[in-house]
């Protein structure tokens, strides 16, 4: 039974890019950063890529942003996504103005389910997921994970985690809780939500990207699609961890074990 | 041998952590990354300045105590092995860092700073010395200048000789040399530093070194590419030579390499199918219009049979770790006989072509690792010992091929030592790549230098 899925690709900071805390201390210094697509989402990507691979189908990935987030889209295509949208939207939005986007797009699209982040890791929020499963009125999956490790046979051989039903009409997803796992079931359509654990993203092949560049972009906007994104939350504060202090050198091993005992209370 | 009584009471000047008998310390500084041999230095001692490593060598000029230069010891060729009585005299404890001269683009280091630490230092400015290979988180400066050392970047940015301007050398009789200060330019005569750079430790101690730095590349890609064959991995170089960007590093490595890797550290090239040769191309600069038609070429004269390019700063460090970690790979499972070639370029179509024969014929059914800077014309040939066969048996049988690589290397004009130098492992071949006249003064240099021969003794060439 062939599935249509629907995946996200937010634009976020590279991890490996230095953050700083810009003056206003309400959000941080672009320049210079690097930009990737959010991990969370591209094993969304991923994990749709392998379900379509099982039982057919097609993957369209959706980005809410300025023509930047085009180079996201084009990730995700040049790992095998059939389509994308951009919902072009150049200023400031929020977690529930993405969601909204998305509602809409899934009800033109009408996938049988949507695979999204469980978060960013921009804004580490984790909203969009669960409003989009709330608003369309379906069940929601989140932090899905799997059994098996990824160093795994299964995840080598590329297996899907989420279980699509005999008859096509239900997944089975697992969930990592506290000191154990949990299975769930729900009817399609569905929303899940991805953990770290899910998969490893494959890597773009060469012909892949090549293929990707002649893949279609459909654009809309929010304004087209009937969607309110005036911001209702907002960033009051940013603040950096606190700066680590200075190591120091100490002249013996009896001054370390009596800063170990008496300052460290290590020992 | 035994040290001296004299010495030793006058090693009761230095600082009582100077020196150490440890069995541990003789054992972990007596050797480097081969191990052939054991090590069995008599003494290890650590100076903390160019003063005291001076005083220290005119000590042992006075008591012919021979002297085993140290760094990282990362290196191939038993350069820095101890495995006769030797004092070691690590660097490790000057390792100070001045501030980078980001004008000048220059910086000043002692001599037992590690690379990486240097990259990072000068990475804060946004500059980078471009001396770059797969040890560098054990490297020492000091050590690199010694060894000329080459690595990953060469094909961009040529070897360390090119990216250091001054040196502070200490000779064997305990003169300190100040050679050529922080200039770009400074025709005055013979440039003795040069004379330093890669002598393996047998001329003189370098203690610091003004280092010259470049900007950090701005826009680099890192590609992987799956192969069919050697031959194929020198043509993608001819098209890559001649790619729309500038080629920071052109590595290859075998199937084989890739199979101790994931042996070791669980990572494999990110292909669907298995291919015989991976070619790891970073570039940089690319031209995008232009890099789309390059690419679609290769895949359509079916140059390649899959290919990668990293997305992210985390994917071009999960492809390099591919290459970087072969070598310590094939150390951890098992035992590598290394050879580091170097060929022309011109020439290394031929030469790929009689070695395969070559291997094949003197080494049926072994497992070979071929790796390296092809880019350079420099081809790391390790053949690994059976996990049957005795150490003796593997290095009487490894020696005796390596007369037939060596005499093919030779016929090609290149050279027995690519970048690893020659210290213990590699004399026999030293006639193949340099002239009886050219050796004869090496020879006679060393004498001026080092009239005793208390510097690292046996390296080279055999001692006197």
């Amino acid at each position: 039974m062939p599935l249509k899925i629907l995946v996200t690709a937010k634009r976020v900071e590279d991890s490996e890019s230095k953050i700083k805390v810009d003056a206003a201390g309400t959000g941080i210094v672009k320049e210079g950063l690097k930009y990737k697509i959010n991990p969370f989402d591209e094993i969304g990507v991923e994990e749709a890529l392998r379900l379509v691979a099982k039982h057919g189908g097609e993957v369209v990935v959706v980005s809410v942003g300025t023509k930047d987030v085009h180079e996201q889209l084009r990730h995700a295509l040049a790992m095998g996504a059939n389509k994308a949208v951009w919902v072009h939207h150049d200023g400031p939005i929020d977690q529930l103005g993405i969601a909204g986007c998305l509602q809409k797009v899934v009800e033109k699209e009408k996938p049988d389910l949507c695979i999204l982040g469980k978060q960013a890791i921009d804004d580490d929020q984790g909203q969009v997921g669960q409003y989009l499963a709330e608003w369309l009125g379906w069940a929601q999956a989140t932090f899905a994970s799997k059994e098996e490790s990824l160093e795994s046979e299964a995840e080598k051989a590329k297996t899907p985690a989420i279980q699509l039903a005999a008859d096509g009409k239900s997944i089975t997803v697992i969930r990592e809780v506290d000191g154990g796992l949990l299975t769930v079931s729900s009817p399609l359509p569905a929303v899940a939500t991805t953990e770290l654990r899910l998969n490893q993203p494959r890597y773009a092949s060469l012909p892949g990207i090549m293929k990707a560049k002649s893949k279609p972009i459909e654009e809309l906007t929010p304004a087209g699609l009937g969607v309110d994104v005036g911001v209702k939350l907002t960033v009051t504060k940013l603040a950096p961890p606190p700066a680590r202090k200075a190591g120091i050198k100490v002249p013996d091993v009896a001054t370390l074990v009596d800063k170990l005992k008496n300052e460290a209370k290590a020992l | 041998m035994a040290l001296p009584a004299a010495f030793l009471a006058a090693l009761m000047d230095f600082p009582g952590d100077f020196a150490s008998t440890d069995a541990t310390d003789l054992a972990t500084y007596g050797r480097d990354w081969t191990k052939v041999h054991t090590p069995a230095p008599s003494l290890l001692v650590r100076p903390r300045s160019t003063a005291e490593v001076a005083r220290f060598l005119k000590l042992c000029d006075a008591h012919a105590v021979p002297v085993v230069p140290s760094g990282g010891r990362t290196g191939l060729a038993a350069g820095a092995v101890a495995a006769h009585g030797e004092v070691v005299l690590s660097l490790e404890r000057m390792r100070a860092m001045h501030p980078v001269d980001v004008l000048g683009q220059t910086v000043r280091v002692e001599a037992g700073a590690v690379t990486e630490a240097v990259h990072a230092h000068c990475a804060l400015v946004g500059l980078f010395w471009p001396v770059d290979f797969a040890s560098k988180g054990a490297s020492q400066v000091g050590g690199n200048i010694a060894t000329n050392a080459g690595g990953v970047r060469v094909i961009r940015y040529g070897l360390t000789r090119q990216w250091v301007l001054g040196l502070t050398v200490v000779t064997a009789q305990g003169e300190v040399l100040e050679l050529n200060g922080a200039l770009e330019k400074n025709n005055t005569g013979v440039d003795l530093r040069q004379l330093f750079i890669g002598s393996e430790g047998i001329l003189g101690v370098v203690t610091e070194a003004t280092l010259k730095l470049t900007r950090l590349p701005d826009k680099v890609d890192v590609f992987l590419f799956a192969l069919d064959s050697l031959q194929g991995v020198l043509k993608l170089f001819e098209e890559a030579r001649s790619g729309p960007f500038t080629v920071l590093a052109y590595e290859f490595f075998t199937d084989a390499c890739s199979a101790r890797l994931e042996k070791h550290r669980g990572v494999r090239p990110p292909f669907e199918a298995k291919a015989s040769h991976y070619v790891l191309l970073e570039v940089e600069a690319a031209k995008d219009g232009a890099l789309d038609v390059w690419l679609a070429g290769l895949f359509e004269r079916g140059l390649v049979q899959d290919g990668t390019l990293a997305a992210d700063s985390g994917q071009a460090r999960k492809l390099w770790e591919l290459r970087e970690a072969i070598s310590e790979s094939l150390s951890a499972t098992g035992m590598p006989h290394k050879n580091d070639l170097a060929l022309p370029i011109a020439a290394l179509k031929a030469f790929c072509a009689e070695l395969e024969a070559l291997l094949a014929q003197r080494y049926p059914g072994w497992e070979l690792c071929l790796f390296g800077h092809i880019g350079d014309g420099n081809l790391h040939v390790n053949i690994m010992k059976p996990e049957a066969m005795g150490k003796d048996e593997f290095l009487a049988k490894t020696h005796d091929v390596d007369a037939d690589l060596m005499d093919l290397v030779r016929t090609h004009r290149g050279s027995v030592s690519a970048e690893h130098g020659i210290g213990l492992l590699k004399r026999d071949w030293l006639g193949h790549s340099r002239s009886p006249a050219e050796i004869a003064l090496m020879r006679q240099v060393k004498r001026v230098l080092d009239p005793q021969g208390i510097l690292n003794p046996g390296k080279i060439f055999p001692s006197p």
